[in-house]
């Protein structure tokens, strides 16, 4: 047994890390300053609520104010506003329920740091499961995998050891 | 010895992952998600310079400064702006000449929709188009009706959201116009 690949410890950290990378990308990936002006607009538009649909963004929804939304936030991307004043504004009117995304302090700090925090334990989880294969292979380089001894099995075993030692001596 | 350190650690991380969901489900479930906060409240009313929905004369908050403003977003379509005209429509004449501007202003509407209706309700107040929805948006409007009681210093002092009554534009009426005359 003590050869073997821990595949569990191994499959968790993979696990870990796998969601850690995804939620980095998540979160890094945006167009919001590149590409086009309706590209850019939309990515904007992306992470603000309709203000009146139920859990859809402005990019998505096809309400009548959504799409003023999004006709406002071109406007002011054209003016040479960033996407951070243009969001500002829509929260000094609506409040932070308008943002999709969670707000960076108190407990909306939590879903920001998970990428960091997974990772770490991803990574912690990998190194801490490698090392214990590492040491049980180099105690058995036999990669026996026989069963450990009972306390019973080990008297006999001394037992016979001595006898043979004395029949050797 | 070994196996007191993982029996801790497996409780440590259990104990972590629970008070964490508690917490997550605590904050949300403890959240109306119905009840939108007024940000506006005590804050200086966003500007605007609109012209009436039959184009004829411009209504600028700025040049309003030293009057009580009630601001009603409003539409045609909307059922429950047909409930609150008639406490509207009191306030309008019972407070006119006393520092009291009422102003409607069209959201979600068309200038025509809007036009025929203010025709056939003959509604005495200014109402006002709102190209882009921009005044509307910039106040934070979610839903219709909605009405603001902008105090005489310009800063937004209340928000209806729903139609009014008369009780409550009565009420909110003689506070701004007590804190006016102090």
């Amino acid at each position: 047994m003590t050869g073997r690949l821990p595949w569990a410890g191994l499959a968790l950290a993979a696990a870990l890390l796998t969601a850690a990378a995804s939620l980095a990308f998540a979160a890094i990936s945006s167009s919001e300053n590149s590409g086009t002006l309706e590209q850019r607009a939309h990515a904007v538009a992306a992470t603000l609520k309709c203000p009146v649909c139920h859990d859809l963004s402005a990019a998505d929804s096809p309400a009548p104010v959504a799409q003023q939304m999004r006709a406002q936030i071109t406007e002011e991307l054209r003016a040479g506003r960033t996407p951070d004043q243009i969001r500002a504004d829509f929260v000094a009117a609506y409040g932070e329920w308008i943002l999709l995304s969670p707000p960076q302090r108190g407990l909306g700090l939590l879903p920001w740091l998970a990428p960091g925090l997974l990772g770490v334990a991803g990574l912690a989880l990998l190194a801490v499961t490698l090392r214990r294969w590492s040491r049980q292979h180099e105690a058995d380089p036999t990669d026996s995998a026989a069963p450990e001894l009972s306390a019973a099995d080990r008297r006999l075993l001394d037992k016979a050891l001595a006898a043979a030692r004395g029949e050797v001596d | 010895m070994r196996v007191g350190w993982r029996r801790w650690t497996a409780l440590a991380a259990v104990v972590v992952g629970v008070g964490l969901t508690a917490l997550l489900l605590g904050s949300g479930l403890g959240h109306d998600p119905n009840r939108l906060p007024a940000t506006l409240l005590g804050r200086p009313a966003p500007d605007f310079d609109l012209r009436a929905i039959d184009g004829g004369q411009r209504a600028h908050l700025a040049q309003l400064h030293g009057e009580v403003v009630i601001l009603n977003f409003w539409a045609s379509w909307c059922v429950a702006c047909q409930t609150e005209e008639p406490a509207l429509r009191d306030a309008f004449e019972r407070y006119r000449d006393r520092g009291v501007t009422l102003l409607g202003v069209s959201f979600q509407d068309s200038a025509t929709d809007a036009r025929a209706y203010a025709a056939s309700r003959r509604i005495p107040w200014m109402l006002l188009d709102d190209p882009g929805s921009r005044t509307g948006l910039a106040y934070g409007v979610s839903g219709l009706p909605e009405t603001y009681f902008i105090a005489r210093d310009g800063r937004v002092s209340y928000k209806a959201v729903g139609p009014v009554n008369q009780d409550l534009v009565n009420q909110q009426l003689r506070r701004l116009q007590a804190e006016g005359a102090a």
